[in-house]
């Protein structure tokens, strides 16, 4: 029966996005979907960690919205919608929704809010906005744990659980557990969890006491056990193991258990994690222990990935791990080759020292050296020890870099004052067919020895390049070399032709023209930071770009970013090495729509430092 | 929170019983199979009973000779109103339309020519109501008006339990006699719905006031009733 819900449809109808949604009929059917629920004031809509798939409308009443911290963020009132973040997540909420007044709210089921954000322009412009807060929440919750964090319990379950009846004995689930080697043992009643038993029950409640056999098992398990529902997270579980002492947790689903974790499961689990791999880089002794751990570095990524990080929190990790990679092969190195005769710092280039490494990267690294340097007294301590080092990062995973900008490079392994006398030179005569390939240095970041050294040099750099403004319009034309993909009609260019290469290359077309443009404007205006999302911070904050500019470039940023990582996620789940070329054709709709409007950021802001930064030519 | 509210009978009404005993007694046909379909347990947990918001326009307000021109109704839960098995009839009444029941319910002669007898479509609305127990506010009206359209179609009576939210709040607001001060609260369905910041709706049409009744117990529900209590308690 087709029945209209006049009075509901109209409300929604007061409110945008809806009022502007020119084509009712959607609309009409998506109201036939919706439940409607009262909430008393206080109670919980979307509690801690809760997975939602839910669009929220508020029809009456007051919500108010918390961070994790329980941080009032804001507060929403009739006609205001909420739970698209999460649903933008995949189901995720890192905030918390909770009613301050009695409230109607309307559910609205996920697949709407999809089907109208992919199809409908009006739709999904009202709900950019949700992408902005999306991205920024998840810098939020930016922190090494974050595997963790995002981890669904479930995920961690490896096979169904064992257990017993009540009247089972002591005998019968000591060989149960020994058959399936398990080291706990749910006990049930008719599918129902009642207790639980562990090895150290057996041996305390049990051998210890020298209680017969045939005792029931039922006698020594931990009745009602503290137990985890399947839709929580992994932090969850380690935060009730912590608090109560327990090593052993079932998990429930629809009231009945589906499995049990332990901390055991949890330790590994983590132990892939970056945390866990940095601090094993630096237990390592030989290069062949750090080769070892090199061969987890796809994993660590696809974890990641899988765990829902974005671009900002994978580079970082990813870069952390590479600069761990190189802390320690530079320890091992002081070990082998004795203490260094003058102070030097090793320094990391291009997108290492932005932090916004991905898998598949090249060393870029340089050496500068105390000015009290000697070439004749010291020159071959430091040119084995580059040596060494670039070649055992080579061994680890990091390619020797095929341009040769690299520690191992003695015209890249020099002194402060030399250092500051190459930059002086390429800032104030600038050759843009040079300053293309050397543009590598303009980010560096000091990351062992003594830093200070690369402080004085990110120093010099920022006076000289915001003095000279020739050199600014050179590298605004640098900037400007690399095109975005798109053709008339919003198409998408590809790289390559025939039916093998008919690819675009996302991050010669996206990712760097963005990081070149950034890199402009905060050397214009004398910013301190490397991270391409900081630098966008600090030329927000300075007011350097129109209202908003910034914030698409961040977003652009972060779309091109997800894509190309999601791609080179699966080409390793499916046995391909990653790369950047991206077939259109296996994009979603959702994708498509968004990369061309990021590429189109990029060249509307391409443009706009041309003219930004016009100059003479000279 | 106030626990007190109940059917107020001190026996509660055996639905389940009555719907066995009626389901041998019923004409072949619609009624019948209503009630061979059964009634849930009486110890059912309030927060697992189906519910049915059920709510009607009339001629006028007598069941002996006004007549059903509209009937709206919609499934929910305690938490949940799914909009997705709403439903809404319009009946051809067998004579003409009084002047001011049209000012009421704004439904004209002419909407109501095309639409069928209310004989033709009493099966389907007694599928639909199938084992649901039916949320209306004011029980009196709906059935009556229910009754006697079953009496002359299957010649033959329909009951059906009911939640009603107008005997519940009128429960919730109760006060004794010594704490009453001036007027007794409205009961009108509107006024209830203010008490409970629900928003106000444009009154007299069939569905949205079943929608109205249904949001009215969910708040009731969330105030003074008791999730856990058998349904037994609740229902008339």
């Amino acid at each position: 029966m087709d029945v209209e819900l006049t009075e509901i449809l109209d409300a929604l109808c007061q409110y945008a996005p809806f009022n502007e949604i020119a084509d009712e009929a959607p609309l009409a059917d998506m109201t036939k979907e919706i439940e409607i629920q009262y909430v008393r004031a206080g109670e919980w809509v979307i509690s801690p960690d809760a997975f939602n798939n839910t669009l929220f409308f508020i029809r009456s009443g007051a919500i108010e919205v918390l961070n994790k911290d329980n941080i009032l963020i804001r507060r929403m009132n009739e006609g205001e919608l909420f739970g698209y973040a999460s649903i933008l997540r995949g189901g995720k909420s890192s905030q918390t929704m909770r009613t301050i007044e009695d409230s109607l709210l309307y559910r609205i089921p996920a697949r709407w809010f999809i089907k109208l954000y992919e199809e409908n322009d009006t739709f999904s412009d009202f709900f950019e906005l949700a992408r902005e807060v999306r991205l920024r929440l998840a810098m939020d919750s930016q922190s090494s744990d974050v595997s963790l964090m995002t981890c669904p319990v479930t995920s961690l379950l490896r096979r169904q659980p064992i257990s017993t009846q009540a009247d089972s004995n002591l005998l019968t689930a000591a060989q149960i557990m020994t058959e399936h080697r398990v080291s706990s043992l749910l006990i049930t009643n008719q599918q129902e969890l009642i207790g639980i038993v562990t090895d150290r029950d057996l041996r305390t409640r049990a051998l210890s006491k020298g209680l017969p056999f045939d005792t029931p098992i039922a006698d020594i398990m931990t009745a009602n056990p503290i137990v985890l529902d399947s839709h929580d997270y992994a932090s969850e579980a380690v935060l009730k193991m912590m608090a109560s002492n327990v090593h052993h947790l079932p998990i429930i689903k629809d009231g009945k258990p589906i499995g049990v974790i332990s901390a055991g499961d949890i330790v590994q689990r983590e132990s892939h994690g970056s945390v866990y791999l940095i601090s094993d880089i630096f237990k390592q002794s030989n290069i062949a222990g750090l080769q070892n751990i090199s061969r987890k570095m796809t994993h660590t990524f696809t974890q990641l990935v899988n765990a829902d990080a974005n671009t900002q929190m994978i580079g970082n990790a990813m870069s952390h791990i590479g600069i761990a990679f190189v802390k320690r092969l530079l320890q091992l190195a002081e070990e082998k080759f004795g203490k260094p005769p003058v102070p030097y710092c090793f320094v990391a280039l291009g997108s290492q020292a932005r932090e916004e490494q991905t898998i598949k990267t090249d060393q870029d690294n340089a050496l500068i050296l105390s000015d009290k340097y000697d070439p004749k007294a010291h020159g071959e301590y430091f040119a084995t020890l580059s040596n060494w080092v670039c070649q055992n990062l080579d061994k680890c995973g990091y390619d020797l870099c095929s341009g040769d900008i690299m520690a191992s490079n003695p015209r890249w392994r020099q002194p402060l004052s030399v250092w500051q006398d190459y930059f002086s030179q390429w800032i104030r005569e600038p050759k843009a067919e040079a300053l293309l390939r050397l543009s590598i240095f303009f980010d560096l970041r000091g990351i062992y020895g003594d830093k200070s050294l690369a402080l004085q040099l990110n120093r010099h750099i920022r006076k000289e390049a915001k003095e000279h403004t020739g050199f600014l319009t050179f590298m605004a034309r640098n900037a400007n070399q690399r095109k975005p993909p798109l053709g008339f009609f919003r198409q998408f260019v590809l790289d390559g032709e025939g039916k093998q290469s008919r690819t675009f290359n996302l991050k010669e077309r996206g990712i760097a023209p963005i990081i070149d443009i950034v890199r402009v404007h905060a050397l214009a205006m004398g910013s301190d930071k490397l991270n391409t999302f900081e630098r966008l911070e600090d030329i927000e904050d300075a007011g350097l770009l129109p209202d908003g500019r910034a914030k698409d470039l961040t977003l652009a940023l972060e779309m091109i970013g997800m894509v190309r990582i999601r791609h080179q996620k699966e080409q390793i789940d499916s046995g391909e090495s990653p790369n950047n070329h991206v077939n259109p054709a296996n994009l979603s709709s959702f994708e498509k729509r968004h990369l061309r409007d990021a590429f189109d950021i990029v060249a509307r802001q391409q443009e706009f430092i041309k003219f930004r930064y016009a100059g003479k030519r000279s | 929170m106030a626990m007190h509210i109940s059917n107020q009978h001190s026996e509660p009404l055996d639905w389940p019983n009555l719907f066995k005993k009626w389901a041998k007694e019923a004409p072949e046909g619609a009624l019948k199979r209503y009630y061979q379909a059964g009634m849930i347990a009486a110890n059912t947990p309030l927060k697992d009973v189906p519910l049915l918001a059920l709510d009607l326009e009339t001629t006028g307000l007598d069941p002996n000779n006004d007549e059903i021109i509209s009937l709206g109704l919609i499934p929910m839960k305690h938490n949940a109103i799914r909009c997705q098995g709403a439903g809404y009839w319009m009946a051809k009444p067998k004579k003409a339309l009084h002047a001011e029941s049209v000012t009421i319910h704004e439904i004209t002669h002419s909407e109501l020519t095309d639409a069928p007898q209310l004989d033709h479509i009493l099966d389907d609305i007694l599928d639909v109501m199938s084992k649901q127990v039916l949320v209306v506010h004011c029980v009196a009206i709906e059935r009556q008006f229910l009754l006697e359209a079953s009496l002359k179609h299957y010649g033959y009576p329909l009951y059906f339990p009911v939640l009603d939210t107008m005997d519940i709040e009128r429960q919730a607001q109760h006060k004794p006699w010594w704490r009453q001060f001036g007027k007794a609260p409205s009961l009108r369905l509107d006024a209830c719905r203010q008490r409970y910041h629900l928003p106000r709706y444009k009154a007299h049409h069939a569905l949205t006031d079943a929608i109205s009744s249904a949001e009215l117990l969910q708040a009731q529900i969330a105030h003074h009733m008791d999730l856990a209590a058998p349904i037994s308690r609740y229902w008339l």
